[in-house]
């Protein structure tokens, strides 16, 4: 079960690899809970065009949900 | 010997073999498969400070993401420089970066990821009628499968949010 959602929009400026990165992220953070109601953190990292998909399939979902 | 080191036909060549190798990750392109492919008649004493120098120059532009601009103003440097490259040289390194900077820089990106990233998405809506837990009836919920993982992994979640609680 989804406890919390945390996000973080992020610019990555520079790395050993290149100098002159200029990336923007977004970072998510979810609290889990699973059935015996332990909670676990689970992190990942997209980039702006995986995020507008992830955007697009939650506002599906919750159009979706409205007429259940 | 100089003037095969010269000629522009293999460079294009070698800068595909070093950017596979610098940026693409690609493993086993040795200096010696790059110059017996590529300048079979150059020895590897002559072969190896030259593409170091080209593996150097390709990191530089990739490194400071250059525009066209700056590439212009970089390369026409390096033409000037002693022990630098030849006009030809400099032609055929702009038309590489041009047609291969999406692709670098995207591999740049990915290699500055760290994290985990999301690699899949699926998701159902449940109208649930009933519950072991509750004795809620109709309650609509949304189950959600993320593939969370590194490049060449993935890790399968499952959560369930329950629909009475989404706000978007």
């Amino acid at each position: 079960q989804l406890i919390d959602f945390q996000w973080k929009l992020g610019m990555a400026v520079s790395s050993d690899s290149c100098r002159s990165l200029k990336y923007p992220y977004v970072a998510v953070m979810l609290k889990v809970a699973d059935h015996s109601g332990q909670v676990k953190n689970k992190s990942f990292e997209m980039t702006i065009p995986q995020f507008q998909n992830f955007y697009r399939q939650f506002k599906e979902i919750a159009a979706i949900i409205e007429t259940v | 010997m100089a003037g095969e080191l010269e000629s522009c036909k293999p460079l294009s060549g070698l800068l595909s073999g070093l950017a596979q190798d610098a940026f693409y990750g690609h493993p086993g392109i040795t200096e010696e498969l790059l110059r017996s492919q590529l300048y079979p008649d150059v020895p590897i004493e002559e072969f190896r400070p030259f593409q170091a120098k080209m593996r150097g120059i390709l990191k530089s532009i990739a490194s400071a993401d250059m525009d066209f601009n700056q590439l212009e103003a970089f390369l026409t440097a390096q033409t000037k420089k002693q022990g630098g490259i030849t006009s030809d040289q400099a032609a055929v390194i702009s038309k590489f970066w041009k047609s291969h900077k999406t692709k670098i820089r995207e591999s740049l990106m990915n290699q500055s990821r760290w994290d985990s990233g999301l690699r899949g998405l699926s998701w159902r809506v449940d109208g649930k009628s009933q519950s072991r837990h509750s004795a809620e009836i109709h309650t609509p919920v949304a189950i959600m499968e993320l593939e969370i993982g590194k490049s060449g992994q993935g890790i399968l979640r499952q959560d369930t949010i329950h629909g009475n609680n989404m706000e978007l």
